[in-house]
């Protein structure tokens, strides 16, 4: 009977050891052996992928060193145009001036929808874009008839260059106002921590990041969640691009491939939106 | 051998010299260059008083002037009583020993960074706001900022106010005991009189201070695009302007109008410098 | 009987004033202690590696707070080591050369300097890289190298103010004393005013390394990011300390983050206090000796 186990325990044992999954899939390999550095700025929605890629990559090959800035889609787009950085991060596709201009290559990496959100002690959970539309425009400045609380709205967006922005001002607000007296917010992140901490905000972030500190607000009937945006319900959608100067080379080209291989694409599940392959 | 080298020495303590004196100027001139499109066509006055709409190619700055001046005044209406209640404590209205700790404490104020006041007034201060006027909205307002500045400016304030009230001549000092005053009568018909030109300067400086402060403002004013109408709205001064505006964007016509923002706020602590430098040498020797 | 009411407001008005002071600063230190406190450790600064690992810079920290200890430390360092050869001897120059319309000019220029704001000796940076990107060579951008010039941009009124003030502070018995026995001025200076003033001057450093450490404005606009690890190069990214706890402060992503914020904010805060302590001792040292001047009315 333990004869039996014992054989049961090597064959375990020998089987684990052969069948055994390696931890760090095949796309680190072409990584090894090269040293140098990748600038990497733009998008706040990209940066949790950015900062898990960077992280597995300079993990395995302490040479190479790779920078992370934020700034928002315009700063990132500009900044590889002017050989600033060598990716540069948008959350929009630029636009055909800006490819012209500089000779942008794009590569999409993932899907990421744009929500509104509210703090989570809010009652508010559903809106009309036409509600949407007057509360940012200034119409709509108390949250009583919207089924919340007697409480003024504090309206936080962000800056001209995001391309978060963009996206939810032309599908979500159809290219109407925002008023001026809203807060200004750097990021998605910013966003994020400023309606958690506001019971009567109004915001607007990338889906992927939103978590349990915010509340989505559903759109027209349609809540802001990963699947919406997969299945192409939640209309308020746009890709995540890394855009480089021309054809990329080297270590550039290899961050890109890492993006779009498996194990990049798990890292984008894994944050929260919805990959490419 | 040594005349060569004294001559040596002597150039280039001079050159030491004249280049951080040409510092100041390098810096003027960089600004006058890079935001010399909307400068030079003469538009520099229309932008003092447009609104900021890029979108809509408006490029003024007249918000941000109106948010610097209501943070800055309303942090010295702050600072002010405090920073000269504090001097008078330490000029006699209370005991000595705890004058010195009290010089000590504010000393290391001084070395408390901006950005720390700017953090704990986002955890501590703009919650309590919000909690306390119900029509603050985010709590992130005028009010917020100004309260974080004045504890800011207070330090440089106090040490300006305590120099005025040092450069007493001390025989007046004496006179006053000498006929009979007590803390207070010396305080208010001696000290105060003399050491007016240093609180004026303490203000100057204090003042100063809050224009030129970034983290603060950035942080806890909100920082929306609007005249603001009252010490509860949200607003942005010059500086967080630059930095918001500098963190996105640096071809467009929106960032060039920065380096006008820089201008101002340059000229600005210029003509302060050189009010403080025309007290000084009226006050002349006490 | 009127002053005695006025008296009696004063006293109670400056009573007030110390108490409300020193009352809110304690209540804001108190809160960042309590916060803050329970997060410092190994674990804060370091994150998962071994702290000879990441010293030895063997292994990169990922989730500490090193990346940005050493970025500030290089930069501070770096940008103080530039403007103090630079501002002690223009300090020298305007205490033993200049002539007064020298002194009068020169000293306003310093004073002006002095009183830039912060944000924009960040644009003058930030401006001067974007030249040089154009015009000399499009690798260039905003580095270390551009932060360090603005910072000792930022710093330079503070050396050559006490350098000035120091070597003036001298009494003439010790300025004259080598002059007679026929040193040159320059071997005055040399070997009898800068020994002398040596403290002053070492006061004036220490708070300009205070001064350079705390600043976040100028670095966030010429080089400072979020993620950048170890400083590598001059002309490299870098993260730092006081940048973390804004960058922290917006977009802190769950609790743990924003407790690192709060303990980095400990961790800046003691350095600039004890720098500061440190250079207003040395001060202090330096009039003890001469006793308290004339003039001081609480002795």
């Amino acid at each position: 009977m333990s004869c039996k186990k014992n054989i049961m325990m090597v064959v375990l044992v020998v089987a684990v050891t052969f069948f055994q999954v390696p931890a760090q899939a095949g796309t680190i390999d072409p990584f090894s052996g090269l040293s140098g550095e990748i600038r990497i700025s733009g998008g706040t929605a990209h940066i949790p992928v950015m900062k898990e890629a960077a992280k597995q990559i300079m993990s395995a090959n302490p040479e190479i060193s790779i920078s992370i800035a934020g700034g928002g889609s315009g700063v990132g787009i500009k900044q590889v145009g002017e050989g600033i950085v060598d990716i540069g991060n948008s959350g929009r596709a630029p636009s055909d001036a800006e490819k012209e201009k500089y000779g942008l290559k794009l590569f999409k990496w993932a899907i990421d929808g744009v929500g509104v959100a509210v703090n989570p002690d809010n009652p508010v959970t559903s809106l009309t874009k036409a509600q949407l539309k007057d509360i940012y425009s200034g119409k709509i400045t108390d949250w009583k008839g919207l089924g919340g609380k007697e409480a003024p709205i504090t309206v936080y967006t962000r800056d001209e260059s995001s391309g978060t922005r963009e996206v939810f001002w032309k599908k979500a607000l159809d290219k109407g106002d925002i008023v001026s007296s809203a807060n200004f917010v750097v990021s998605n992140g910013a966003m994020k921590t400023a309606i958690a901490n506001d019971p009567n905000a109004i915001g607007y972030v990338s889906v992927g990041h939103m978590d349990a500190s915010v509340a989505g607000v559903a759109l027209d009937g349609v809540s802001p969640t990963i699947d919406t945006v997969k299945s192409g319900e939640y209309t308020v959608a746009r890709g995540l691009y890394s855009n480089t100067k021309g054809d990329p080379s080297g270590l550039t080209k290899l961050f890109i491939e890492y993006l779009l291989s498996p194990e990049g694409q798990q890292i984008v599940v894994q944050k929260g939106f919805v990959p490419v392959n | 051998m040594t005349r060569i080298t004294q001559k040596a020495a002597r150039i280039v303590f001079f050159f030491s010299a004249a280049a951080s004196a040409m510092a100041a100027a390098l810096v003027f001139g960089f600004l006058l260059v890079f935001g010399f499109p909307l400068i030079g066509g003469g538009e520099f006055f229309s932008l003092l008083t447009r609104r900021w709409s890029p979108g809509q190619g408006l490029y003024g700055f007249l918000p941000m002037i109106t948010g610097t001046a209501a943070i800055s005044v309303l942090s010295i209406v702050f600072a002010f009583p405090l920073s000269l209640g504090t001097v008078c404590f330490m000029g006699g209205l209370g005991p000595a020993w705890i004058s010195r700790l009290l010089d000590g404490f504010v000393r290391f104020m001084t070395g408390i960074p901006t950005v720390i006041y700017g953090f704990l007034g986002i955890f501590l201060l703009v919650p309590f706001v919000r909690t306390l006027f119900t029509s603050a909205g985010s709590g992130m307002c005028i009010l917020s900022a100004s309260l974080m500045l004045s504890l800011l400016v207070s330090p440089t304030m106090i040490i300006f106010f305590k120099d005025g009230f040092d450069s007493v001549d001390f025989r007046y000092i004496q006179a006053a005991d000498a006929l009979g005053a007590d803390n207070v009568q010396r305080l208010i018909y001696v000290i105060l009189p003399g050491a007016w030109p240093g609180i004026v300067t303490g203000v100057i400086m204090g003042l100063g201070r809050a224009m030129g402060d970034t983290l603060i403002a950035l942080m806890i004013a909100g920082n929306a695009v609007h005249v603001p109408g009252s010490i509860l709205d949200s607003t942005r001064t010059l500086t967080a302007h630059i930095a918001l505006v500098s963190a996105s964007d640096y071809e467009s016509l929106a960032f060039k109008s920065i380096f006008a923002c820089g201008l101002t706020l340059y000229v600005l602590n210029a003509l302060a410098v050189i009010a403080v430098r025309r007290l000084g040498r009226k006050r002349g020797p006490v | 009987m009127k002053i005695r009411i006025l008296g009696g407001c004063l006293r109670m008005f400056s009573w007030g004033a110390v108490l409300l002071l020193t009352g809110s600063v304690l209540v804001l230190l108190g809160y960042l202690l309590v916060k803050g406190v329970p997060s410092l450790g190994r674990e804060l600064i370091f994150g998962q590696v071994d702290v000879l690992d990441a010293v030895l810079l063997r292994k990169r920290v990922f989730d500490g707070l090193f990346p940005a200890i050493a970025g500030t430390l290089s930069v501070v360092l770096l940008s103080v080591g530039l403007a103090i050869p630079v501002g002690v001897c223009a300090g020298i120059y305007m205490s033993e050369f200049a002539t007064v319309l020298q002194q009068r000019v020169f000293g306003l220029m310093f004073d002006i300097l002095a009183g830039i704001p912060s944000i924009v000796i960040g644009l003058f940076g930030f401006s001067g890289a974007i030249f040089i990107h154009k015009y000399v060579s499009n690798d260039f951008r905003p580095c270390m190298a551009v932060s360090v010039v603005a910072l000792a941009f930022l710093v330079l009124p503070y050396i050559t103010r006490t350098t000035q003030a120091s070597l003036q502070g001298l009494s003439i018995q010790i300025r004259q004393a080598a002059l007679a026995l026929g040193a040159t001025r320059v071997q005055n200076i040399f070997y009898v005013l800068l020994p002398q003033s040596f403290s002053g001057i070492l006061s004036g450093i220490i708070l300009a390394i205070g001064r350079c450490a705390e600043d976040t404005a100028v670095i966030m606009l010429t080089g400072v990011v979020a993620t950048a690890g170890i400083p590598g190069s001059l002309l490299g990214s870098y993260e730092a300390l006081p940048f973390y706890i804004y960058y922290i402060s917006s977009q802190y992503t769950d609790s743990a983050e924003l407790m690192s914020g709060y303990g980095a904010a400990i961790i800046l805060l003691g350095v600039c206090a004890i720098l500061f302590l440190l250079a207003f001792i040395i001060k202090r040292q330096l009039a003890g000796p001469a006793g308290p001047e004339p003039g001081r009315f609480y002795v």
